[in-house]
């Protein structure tokens, strides 16, 4: 198939891999090309490097994976096969399935031998669907990085970037040792300060900083505020890339390949509702994750696909702001299945498990064709005063006023209901069977607390009878209005790739040169339903498997496992 | 509890310091972050502040209080931040230089109280020198444009924000951006 031809009539400047983003897809794939031979350069839109892989928990899903396996955990990459190919519902692609889970255990290798990432198994950190999926297990699969030293980032150490929503002086290890974000009165704060003050980075900032260290380390140049505008094709194959970059038309010229890793479109209002089916999105990420891989891949004759998703669910806090100066979003994950809290709808009534929010959020989009609403939509999440003295609500510790402003506090449920619309008898009712639920420790209606992650990720591990569940009885109590959130640039809907992360076109093909890795691309490995840390496991592969191709070394190992597996 | 003492010079003799020092109005102006101020007296004031914390920004109220105005070598203040169980002390002391320039030092203590007393100071201890740098450095800008001094040279600026984290730069070209507005508004308002 023929493809654009846009040369410049010069070029002002060449390298033989252009990675389009600074996340953990971009940089793995310039570090790859260096380490390969070839000169490589990272363009970033944004004045800081380091992507949505720096605003994220940092969890890296690698099944089979060494580490755990020198910790005696018995796990396989095929165990972990079959996990995520179930998980995937038929929505997905099973070789893209095995595609991941083969290469990510000797991405993750490569890069510990190459730039010294250091990660380590989150102990007690379960599958998402662990007892619920045969092939789900206990622990060993999720991994996180050791504290980084942003010091050895030199001057790029304040123009790399961190995240703020995430605590990132605490690994989980510290977190989750001492309770989770439910016992946050529990944590070590003395850890915590003297990471501040050392600048140690934990979570996602720390993983990223890994990468852009390794990038700086081979002195590969990281262009920031740097536009990548559109791909440069010569009829046959992707040749280079417009940047605009201090008010000028940069053309690079790319030699082996560009690799698009912009992450996705969550900033995009109309691209949310037309490419995800999503209304009216608050959102983490900051603006420039703007759906710039299907403005670049698009004239190219990229294909894209589209997978099953859910809506999040979150707030902004009065007085609280991100760098670019616009509400700070927090996603209510945290506090949704913390004791003493539910969710409820307008009629009063709960609709889901609120402590799963991969069963939970797919409820909230649910359209009643029958009278054009959204049943489910507005939601609230409600807690009592026993939930508010012993849990912080997401940044709210208990010992802060609650901010002015901030949903609404009433001394009786009925006047809770009366000041938000909510239906007044059918919350009482909800309450009262809900109270029912968690004095016996089971919610035999919606089974909250059910999935050990539930409890590991929200719950409060030293509540009883179930970590999930706890009465609502005493006021004051708290409504806040749940928006709706994107999911933090994890999309349904991105390029489609083969299995060397070549971008491929509508007859399937793959466009020679172009190249596509991390949330850009289509998330045909998780199908209908995603497990954390399989993002930040995709961007660190799919970037190595695009470079290894470009460069000359495509890896072999899918074939090999799937005739082993009879995939193919 | 975490604690700070910056110390900038201001050329200026310590009698024009002090002309500028001694009016709470001058204090609110020079605060980075100042959103509003409300002066109630002579001893008392409400400042809204936007504090960077890491990658966010944090809008924060605080009560301030004169405890001792002992010009024009020292005034003795404390503070308290409405709605955060945080509250603190502060003192400013000017000392003369043979030069007829004048060091002037900020020293803030900041405490946490209650049981999240330990999560209020691990994230305040990073950002509080930054803080009272920050004050220190623009207050002594503030004190020479006030004597009719030239603006402090932007070498001097530029080589102090540079041993700043990227973030608190960041945060501070904006206020920067914003300082003739709050001026104006600490004007309005007092």
């Amino acid at each position: 198939m023929s493809v654009l031809r846009n040369l410049p009539e010069k070029w002002d400047a060449e390298v033989d891999i252009v990675a389009i983003g600074s996340g953990a897809g971009g940089l793995s794939a310039a570090i790859t090309a260096h380490e390969l031979g070839a000169s490589a350069l990272v363009i970033e839109k944004s004045d800081q490097v380091g992507g949505v892989t720096a605003l994220s928990m940092g969890e890296v899903w690698v099944a089979g994976n060494h580490l755990a396996s020198e910790a005696g955990i018995a796990d396989s990459a095929d165990e972990g096969y079959r996990y995520l190919q179930t998980l995937s519902m038929g929505y997905g692609n099973d070789l893209t399935v095995l595609n991941k889970v083969v290469h990510a255990r000797h991405a993750l290798k490569f890069f510990e031998e190459k730039i010294g990432l250091r990660m380590e198994v989150i102990k007690g950190c379960p599958d998402y669907y662990y007892k619920a999926n045969p092939h789900g297990i206990s622990e060993g699969r999720m991994l996180e990085a050791v504290p980084f030293p942003a010091a050895e980032l030199g001057e790029w150490q304040g123009r790399t970037r961190l995240s703020p929503q995430m605590p990132y002086g605490m690994t989980h290890a510290d977190i989750f040792d001492a309770g989770g974000s439910a016992n946050l009165m529990k944590w070590d704060f003395g850890k915590m300060a003297e990471r501040l003050a050392r600048d140690e980075r934990c979570l996602g900032p720390g993983l990223a900083a890994y990468f852009v260290k390794g990038a700086l380390d081979r002195g590969i140049p990281l262009w920031t505020e740097a536009s990548a505008e559109e791909l440069i094709a010569d009829g046959v194959r992707v040749v280079g890339a417009r940047v605009r970059r201090d008010g000028q038309n940069v053309f690079v010229k790319a030699n082996k390949g560009v690799v698009v890793a912009v992450s996705s479109y969550e900033r995009r209002q109309d691209y949310n509702r037309t490419l995800g089916t999503q209304i009216d999105l608050g959102s983490m990420v900051f603006s420039s994750i703007d759906g710039a891989n299907f403005r670049l891949a698009g004239p190219l004759g990229a294909r894209i696909a589209k997978v099953p998703d859910i809506t999040s669910l979150g707030f902004t806090i009065p007085g609280e702001e991100d760098e670019e100066g616009g509400p700070l979003w927090r996603t209510a994950l945290g506090a949704l299945g913390q004791p003493h809290t539910i969710v409820v709808n307008r009629q009063g009534k709960r609709f889901g498990n609120e402590s799963f929010y991969r069963s939970f959020y797919y409820e909230v989009d649910r359209i009643d064709g029958g009278n054009q609403t959204h049943p489910n939509f507005p939601c609230w999440v409600i807690l009592d005063s026993q939930g508010r003295e012993k849990y912080p609500f997401i940044s709210i510790t208990p010992d802060q006023d609650w901010p002015e402003g901030f949903g609404v506090v009433a001394d009786t449920l009925a006047d809770l209901a009366r000041m938000t619309g909510i239906d007044a008898a059918g919350l009482d009712e909800t309450v009262a069977r809900f109270n029912g639920y968690a004095e016996a420790g089971e919610d035999s209606e919606f089974g909250r607390g059910s999935h050990p992650w539930s409890g590991w990720m929200c719950g409060d591990p030293f509540h009883k009878p179930n970590a999930n569940l706890g009465t609502l009885r005493n006021g004051p109590f708290y409504a806040v209005e749940l928006k709706r959130m994107g999911g933090t640039a994890i999309p349904s809907t991105g390029l489609l790739t083969d299995h060397h992360s070549r971008v491929v076109g509508w007859d399937d093909a793959p466009i020679e040169g172009l190249y596509a890795a991390g949330n850009s691309v289509a998330r045909m490995e998780t199908g209908a339903v995603m497990q954390s840390g399989v993002s930040n496991a995709r961007g660190m592969t799919y970037g190595w498997l695009a470079a290894r191709h470009a460069c000359g070394d495509p890896s072999p190992l899918l074939q090999q496992e799937a005739i082993r597996l009879g995939v193919i | 509890m975490i604690e700070t003492a910056q110390t900038v010079c201001v050329a200026a003799p310590i009698g024009s310091v002090w002309n500028h020092v001694k009016d709470i109005r001058n204090w609110a102006r020079l605060m980075p972050g100042l959103q509003d101020c409300t002066i109630i007296d002579g001893n008392d004031s409400r400042w809204v502040l936007k504090v960077g914390v890491g990658a966010m920004v944090r809008t924060v109220k605080v009560a301030v209080h004169v405890d001792q105005w002992d010009g024009p070598g020292r005034v003795l203040f404390s503070f308290k931040l409405q709605g955060d169980p945080v509250t603190g002390e502060g003192c400013y002391l000017a000392m003369p230089r043979e030069d007829d320039t004048t060091n002037i030092q900020l020293s803030l203590q900041v405490s946490g109280t209650g049981p999240m007393a330990p999560m209020w100071e691990a994230m305040g201890g990073p950002l509080l020198p930054k803080f009272a740098r920050a004050f220190a450095e623009q207050r002594a800008g503030g004190i020479e444009e006030a004597a009719g001094l030239a603006p402090r040279s932007q070498p001097t600026r530029m080589s102090w924000m540079a041993s700043l984290s990227a973030t608190l730069s960041k945060i501070l070209r904006r206020l920067t951006g914003w300082r003739p507005a709050q001026a104006s508004e600490a004007r309005g308002q007092s």
